[in-house]
């Protein structure tokens, strides 16, 4: 896919010549956005372990140029960020922000779809979402931009045990380090998707220089 | 199971009146095979209200949405959601037994349109309008997700219908059935909330007639509507399960106010003709509400 939109040179100081997306710094953000997506804090995981934050962003002008960005051949910026009312208020409107290691996740996915050989679809809220958002109750990858729920790849829905095992082994073998949640209900496991991360990668363009 | 009690009129409250259609209702019921059945009515037209066993508990089965219906909207109301939000559809719910969690099995839904967008998002009037036409339990339950029962308990006693309204969990939770915890309404308190929306009353003239519209969609026409005229619209949502059949709503005949109207039916599992009998009832109504008085 070769969009126009992909060469766009948009106005900001942090732009590389390949990629139409600003980077920006979180903490010089507005007030209410700050509030949301924390950059750079600390949070703590579910074993009580402090993370910290993401504080370089991506900044998304539109829904629009969200639809046009390739993240990899076969992924695009909208399938990264679709979001519910579940998400803080600031963040379901544009410019809409994610954390720059979302390019990492995309290359993985491209590797992982190479492999299983058929489409791969991100759930909503399976994405990037902020620390404030009403799913996110301890650190979790997603709010690294480093984490993403899959439900469906092909034809198959991945909410069995069948489903998602197989996919999650083809993930391990196909990703060095990728890490799956094992299947099931309660709290750490998931029986209706499958979910896998890189952990808390945080990326920091070469650009920033503070 | 203690229950509140409703301060509407008694049980079977006999105005002169009325007592000739009292007497109709009473036989269609002995002649059903019913274990009980409640009437309440209250029309616009001439003012007539009756209530027949209208504070008797019943299992709410899917007329329980209607309440959900009014607690989305007070969301919407408060700002707090828009009818074009975005809901994420997930088949994952938890019971209020234990947090265990359960599906919304697919055969139990009427038509596969939230189904099918498992994964993906709706728009919250979407999910409405499901949970309504179709009863789709999947969106009602993802609904409820969004708003919590608190909050839907909670509006009811803002606008002072919570009586006759027992809103204790989401539907299809079967651990929660088997242990007792079920959703209750009275005839009274279903009537309660009708009559405010046709009046225009709840939040708004435009939110109330945003939902009357959803009601109007309604998809199952079995019961009330079956034996009323051609040209007659009946904003109404239906409730079944094994052990209740119920029909709630708000009757517009040509060139009359319109009246609104609750039946609430409780079978034995094996029993049939329930949809016979709401229409049943339903009908006489009809007849005793456009008669001329000498008829009566």
């Amino acid at each position: 896919m070769s969009d126009p939109a992909r060469f766009v040179e948009t106005p900001g100081v942090n732009e590389s010549p390949t990629f139409p997306l600003r980077v920006v710094d979180g903490l010089t953000l507005p007030a209410e956005y700050r509030k949301a997506l924390r950059p750079g804090e600390e949070w703590k995981d579910a074993t009580g372990f402090p993370r910290q934050l993401p504080r370089y962003f991506y900044e998304i002008p539109s829904w629009d140029l969200a639809m046009k960005i390739e993240l990899a051949s076969h992924f695009l910026l909208w399938e990264f960020i679709q979001v519910d009312v579940r998400e803080a208020p600031p963040l379901r409107t544009f410019p809409r922000y994610v954390p720059c290691a979302i390019t990492l996740l995309a290359v993985c996915l491209e590797r992982f779809r190479d492999a299983v050989g058929t489409l791969v679809h991100i759930s909503a809220n399976g994405g990037y979402r902020s620390p404030t958002h009403r799913f996110s109750k301890n650190a979790t990858p997603h709010a690294w931009g480093t984490a993403a729920n899959i439900y469906r790849i092909g034809d198959t829905y991945l909410d069995n045990r069948s489903a998602i095992e197989r996919f999650s082994l083809i993930a391990r073998e196909t990703l060095p380090g990728i890490w799956t949640r094992p299947y099931g209900a309660p709290t750490g496991f998931a029986e209706d998707h499958l979910h896998l991360d890189l952990g808390y990668v945080l990326s920091v363009p070469r650009d920033v220089k503070n | 199971m203690p229950k509140k009690e409703a301060p509407a009129p008694a049980a079977t409250e006999i105005v002169p009146r009325e007592h000739a259609l009292r007497e109709q209702i009473e036989k269609i019921e002995q002649e059903s095979g019913a274990r009980a059945i409640a009437v309440t009515l209250r029309d616009a037209e001439t003012g007539l209200e009756l209530h027949y066993h209208g504070d008797r508990w019943f299992h709410a089965a899917s007329t329980i949405k209607v309440p959900i219906l009014l607690g989305a909207f007070a969301a919407i109301n408060r700002g707090e959601l828009l009818p074009h939000s975005r809901v994420h559809v997930r088949n994952r719910f938890l019971s209020v037994v234990e947090n265990i969690p359960f599906r919304v099995e697919s055969g139990r839904d009427a038509n596969s349109v939230v189904h099918n967008a498992i994964g993906k998002m709706m728009r919250v009037d979407e999910l409405a309008y499901h949970m309504i036409t179709t009863s789709s339990n999947l969106a009602t339950n993802l609904l409820l997700g969004v708003l919590g029962p608190d909050a839907v308990s909670q509006t009811l006693k803002e606008l002072h219908v919570d009586q006759g309204i027992e809103l204790r969990r989401g539907v299809e939770d079967e651990l929660a059935f088997e242990k007792g915890i079920s959703n209750m309404v009275t005839a009274d308190g279903l009537l309660r909330i009708l009559v405010m929306l046709s009046e225009g009353k709840a939040f708004s003239p435009a939110l109330s007639r945003r939902m009357m519209d959803i009601l109007h969609g309604q998809e199952f026409n079995q019961g009330i509507p079956a034996r009323l005229p051609k040209g007659t619209r009946v904003a109404h949502k239906t409730g079944e399960i094994s052990t209740v059949a119920h029909d709630a709503g708000v009757v517009y005949l040509p060139k009359r106010k319109p009246y609104v109207l609750v039946i609430l039916t409780e079978w034995d599992p094996a029993a049939s003709g329930r949809s016979q009998t709401i229409a049943a009832i339903s009908h006489t109504i009809y007849e005793y509400l456009t008669q001329g008085p000498e008829d009566k």
